[in-house]
């Protein structure tokens, strides 16, 4: 008998199954299982060279896979479908325009590869050029325009068909902070309308804010997977003791005074000295009581940024 | 995938009137000065070489020298205004802006895109060529009315010549090696293809191999239309022309293709 009860996962817009590119001998991506669901904002997050952008061209359809299974919308994503990259909207991470047109034509002849008749595009830009607020900038050449509303257009571009999936390579690089809490509020928005957004970044505060889910993956591989508090709570605790300016012999003394039951776990963020414990009350207290306590420290909420260092470490990638 | 290891022929669809779309609106930003700069060259040539050397010249297999090399410089403007916008156009649309990429992003095809080009470059080899037609004119070059034929050769020039130009393009790794293409290939090509002087004279075996090139052809097609003279060997010509049209169509689409999703 068929099973006619609803399902109780919600419907999944991506689903990748052990998926792998090869670049010749080069494994970009090393067999990554994971899903994203409808409706949701899904963060992939890794260090420059993780595999982020070569997992991305697959889902675009720009790119083969080796091997393994990729389906988006439905579809097994594979170079050429046309299905798929009508039902997608891509922000790239490069500002790419067309130099010799207007804002207004950049995003109207965008609509028009899609399909869609000369009224339509006409509409449908007027529409997204207020939407993201350049509306004053229509008739303008794109090189006249700043970053942050190159960005914005780049975005408005990639509404032109009406995505259900909106891929955004990190969205916010280089913009001023105005613009990035534009571009926040503009993803939220469209999240409520409905649409999966997949949002690649560097700003964990971002990633933080925006992703309902998120995988951090490195090497081609995925290392944690989940949601961003749960993932903060369960890798490195809910606070952490920073410690600017810290003289390395100073942290040793402190470290002495740790205990087993502490559960403690340090690590050297730039210049600064940063103890994660769920015990940190006691151990202040134990500090105070010593003597030893370090003038310059403050208690703040461990962040998603805590917990992609501690997976990725701190060398430099390129 | 099908295609990656065959041919990509191009396809003249809706996406790629789209895409001949862009390139229009990309055009009129900046007609004056590409039409300018097309211009100045084989104009320069007509006039110094027409009038300059051709006083001491007199006469060209019976003609006036400038009657001569008009027409071929005609065939020359059309074949440069496709070949500039195929090269350096072209590559900069694939690798410094990201035109190209932005048109597979939205779902348009490869082959949609070299559809698209070639039909814009039909349109700027007529363009190109019927305003030379025009500056002729008023020389008294003209000497027939089978000129009016002229539109039809110049559109199938501009997609003869778009075709190695985009794969050129699509294989080049810098701007320095587009311009070996002109330095090895198009002003020989210029230089040897009976628009400066008849090839009758040279031995047989550089005119059969100058035969096997593609401008020559159609130097022959737009003077026999444009003084109504036709040597009996005419139809060779536009055999060749339709020929090398048809052979060099295919000729970029593969390897944009790659160049696109790899």
């Amino acid at each position: 008998m068929a099973n006619i009860s609803t399902p109780a996962t919600p419907a999944v817009a991506i689903s990748a199954r052990g998926l792998t590119k090869h670049f010749g001998s080069f494994e970009a991506v090393a067999g990554i299982d994971f899903d994203v669901y409808e409706g949701e904002c899904f963060g992939l997050l890794g260090p420059n060279g993780a595999g982020k952008s070569t997992t991305i061209r697959m889902i675009c359809c720009l790119t083969a896979r080796t091997a393994g299974s990729l389906t988006v919308l439905g579809e097994p994503a594979v170079p050429g479908q046309r299905t798929i990259k009508g039902q997608l909207g891509v922000v790239s991470q490069e500002d790419y325009l067309d130099p010799a047109l207007t804002v207004r034509e950049n995003i109207e002849i965008h609509g028009r590869f899609y399909g869609q008749s000369p009224e339509v595009a006409t509409l449908r830009a007027t529409e997204l050029l207020e939407f993201m607020q350049l509306d004053g900038k229509t008739n303008e050449q794109v090189r006249s325009l700043s970053g942050g509303m190159r960005r914005r257009l780049v975005i408005a571009r990639a509404l032109m068909g009406k995505p259900r999936l909106l891929v955004l390579d990190e969205p916010t690089t280089g913009l001023d902070p105005q613009a990035r809490i534009l571009v926040w509020r503009k993803v939220r928005e469209l999240k409520a309308e409905g649409v999966t957004v997949l949002l690649t970044t560097h700003y964990m505060d971002e990633a933080q804010r925006l992703c309902d889910r998120l995988v951090v993956i490195d090497h081609g591989r995925i290392l944690e997977s989940g949601r961003p508090r749960e993932l903060i709570l369960r890798l490195v605790g809910r606070e952490c003791l920073e410690c600017p300016d810290i003289a390395p012999a100073v942290v040793d003394g402190l470290m002495a005074t740790l205990r087993p039951e502490d559960e403690a776990w340090h690590e050297w963020q730039s210049d600064s000295w940063v103890l994660f414990s769920p015990n940190l009350s006691a151990i202040l207290d134990r500090w105070e009581a010593a003597g030893i306590a370090p003038p310059l420290s403050y208690r703040r909420p461990a962040g998603l940024e805590d917990v992609f260092l501690r997976l990725t470490g701190r060398e430099l990638r390129d | 995938m099908g295609g990656v290891n065959g041919m990509v022929w191009p396809r003249f669809t809706k996406g790629a009137l789209m895409v001949f779309r862009r390139d229009f609106l990309s055009w009129v930003k900046y007609y004056r000065s590409s039409v300018l700069l097309n211009f100045g060259e084989p104009l320069t040539n007509l006039l110094a070489l027409g009038f300059g050397l051709g006083a001491y010249v007199t006469k060209m297999s019976g003609d006036p020298f400038v009657d001569f090399i008009g027409p071929g410089l005609l065939a020359v403007t059309a074949m440069n205004a496709v070949t500039f916008d195929m090269s350096f156009e072209a590559y900069d649309r694939l690798n410094e802006n990201g035109i190209y990429l932005s048109m597979i992003t939205a779902p348009l095809h490869p082959a949609e895109i070299v559809g698209g080009e070639y039909l814009w470059e039909a349109c700027r080899s007529l363009l190109y060529g019927l305003v030379f037609l025009v500056v002729l004119l008023p020389l008294g070059i003209v000497h027939s009315w089978w000129a009016l034929l002229l539109p039809l050769p110049l559109l199938v020039t501009g997609m003869l010549f778009a075709g190695p130009a985009l794969w050129v393009a699509t294989a080049a790794k810098n701007h320095e090696q587009l311009f070996y293409y002109f330095t090895l290939v198009v002003t020989p090509m210029f230089m040897f293809s009976g628009v400066f002087f008849p090839l009758a004279h040279l031995p047989v075996v550089i005119r059969d191999l100058i035969l096997l090139t593609p401008l020559v052809h159609v130097v022959n097609l737009t003077r026999a239309l444009i003084l109504g003279q036709f040597p009996p060997t005419l139809w060779q010509d536009i055999l060749w022309i339709v020929g090398y049209t048809i052979l060099f169509m295919a000729l970029p689409g593969r390897r944009l293709s790659r160049r696109l999703t790899d």
